[in-house]
């Protein structure tokens, strides 16, 4: 980490391209269109105060996501939980590549199944499946935001797992109609 | 070669791609030979494709995406803008100012200041701009000052009591309460409220004394407080300390500074007090 100036190009493209990811990370996090919005602005005006900015474009990301998991978990200490939790925003519909509407149909039950039970998970294994699948983050990259030995990242994800398969049962459904991708 | 009991220990890490080099080609070559772990760690991996594909994608507004690019390129953009967004802002404050009741306020040449504003100010005017182009919502939205000061407690670590404005008979009140929120500072919370007199926001900020003190270019008194002003993006901004907490009032250079400060000081005797305000003695 190094400092990095207020007119470095690279650093604008870096942070710019990572607004997608920290936006959706930011949307799942607090289930609400403008508290993630607001959460997403504020962890850029952090970022643009902070006087030692990675040089790496590499490292803008994971340092993006700190700053954002940090305001959250601020937030989240210091606000009654109904202050930010709109109702959950209804589970998107994702597209399917099913070849028949009944195969489609299966799918989706079985989409919606798991992300209820993602969404059912405690926090603390909620984000670093969020992390992990969603964001494609390394346990190591997901140990620094989370601030936490990448050992537990591990085995948070490895509960997290457990928990998803016992919560969206009947697993062999999961993995039968997942298997046709 | 690894056995089945070495190899189902690293399957998380191996299915998510976090197992590398020999460790990876050790379960590689057990999973050629040994049917049973191939379909377990196959379906690992089908386990971790369905919760990939479950978890939505949220796409950013244009909106959104608009107001952070600006956000990168109004700080790229600032050491040059400010010469000139400063000293614009400079002689529209002194326009301003010199509304603020006597004429022993006199306008004179300043250097143009380049440093960045203290963090309580600058938070002020991200907060206001913010507010005024609809980007950041109330938590609490009411025009009942017990209402929204009963959001703050234990919230804040300290005490917010809003004042009534008391209006006479056939009087019209000289501004609206909108509500209130939290915004952060230095890893701790402040209180913002949202005001709105004669159709133009008012933003102000609290905080404790013992987190912040007052700050701005020029300092005028009035009996026992300073008031320290500050122009700046083309808001005007005013700090002050009173009673242990410590107060940043943002507003367009077009509402004039004094009658700002009836949001706080709305009694007839006040009222009185603020009309006759000079902020040379």
């Amino acid at each position: 980490m190094s400092e990095g100036g207020d007119d470095d190009p690279d650093f604008r493209r870096s942070a710019v391209g990572c607004l997608d990811r920290l936006y959706s990370f930011a949307r799942s996090l607090t289930r609400s269109r403008t508290a993630a919005e607001d959460l997403v602005q504020e962890t850029y005006v952090r970022a643009l105060r902070a006087a030692n900015r990675p040089t790496d474009p590499a490292g803008v990301r994971p340092w993006l996501f700190t700053i954002l998991h940090n305001v959250w978990k601020n937030e989240r200490r210091r606000r009654p939980p109904d202050s930010f939790y709109a109702p959950p925003d209804r589970l998107e519909r994702i597209p399917t590549e099913a070849a028949t509407p009944e195969e489609a149909l299966d799918h989706d039950s079985v989409t919606v199944k798991v992300w209820r039970s993602i969404e059912a998970l405690p926090d603390s294994y909620r984000e670093v499946v969020l992390l992990r699948f969603s964001q494609g983050l390394t346990y190591r990259e997901i140990a620094e935001i989370l601030d936490c030995p990448a050992g537990t990242v591990m085995s948070r994800l490895a509960r997290a797992r457990a928990l998803i398969i016992e919560a969206a049962r009947p697993s062999r459904e999961v993995r039968r109609v997942s298997g046709r991708h | 070669m690894t056995g089945c009991d070495a190899a189902r220990r690293v399957l998380t890490p191996y299915v998510d791609g976090e197992l590398v080099g020999d460790e990876r080609r050790a379960v590689d070559d057990h999973l050629a030979s040994c049917w049973p772990c191939r379909t377990l760690f196959a379906e690992e991996a089908r386990l971790a494709d369905s919760i990939r594909d479950a978890i939505p994608r949220h796409e950013p507004s244009t909106e959104l995406r608009a107001n952070v690019e600006a956000l990168l390129d109004a700080r790229r953009a600032r050491p040059r803008a400010a010469l000139r967004s400063l000293a614009a802002a400079a002689a529209v404050a002194v326009l301003a100012l010199g509304t603020w009741g006597a004429q022993a306020y006199r306008a004179r040449p300043r250097p143009v200041v380049t440093a960045p504003p203290p963090p309580f100010v600058a938070l002020a005017v991200d907060s206001h701009l913010r507010y005024a182009s609809g980007r950041l919502p109330l938590e609490v939205r009411s025009d009942r000052p017990d209402e929204v000061s009963r959001f703050f407690t234990g919230r804040v670590p300290f005490h917010v009591t809003l004042p009534e404005y008391p209006v006479g008979p056939g009087e019209k009140k000289a501004y609206e309460l909108e509500g209130g929120r939290l915004v952060s500072l230095d890893n701790d919370y402040v209180a913002y409220l949202a005001y709105r007199m004669e159709g133009r926001p008012i933003s102000l900020l609290v905080a404790s004394e013992d987190k912040v003190k007052p700050s701005g270019r020029d300092t005028v008194r009035s009996g026992r407080l300073s008031f320290h002003i500050d122009a700046i993006a083309g808001l005007k901004v005013i700090t002050w300390s009173d009673n242990g907490l410590t107060y940043a009032l943002a507003s367009d250079v077009s509402v004039e500074g004094a009658r700002t400060c009836l949001v706080c000081h709305g009694s007839p005797t006040e009222r009185r007090r603020i009309e006759n305000f000079s902020p040379g003695t």
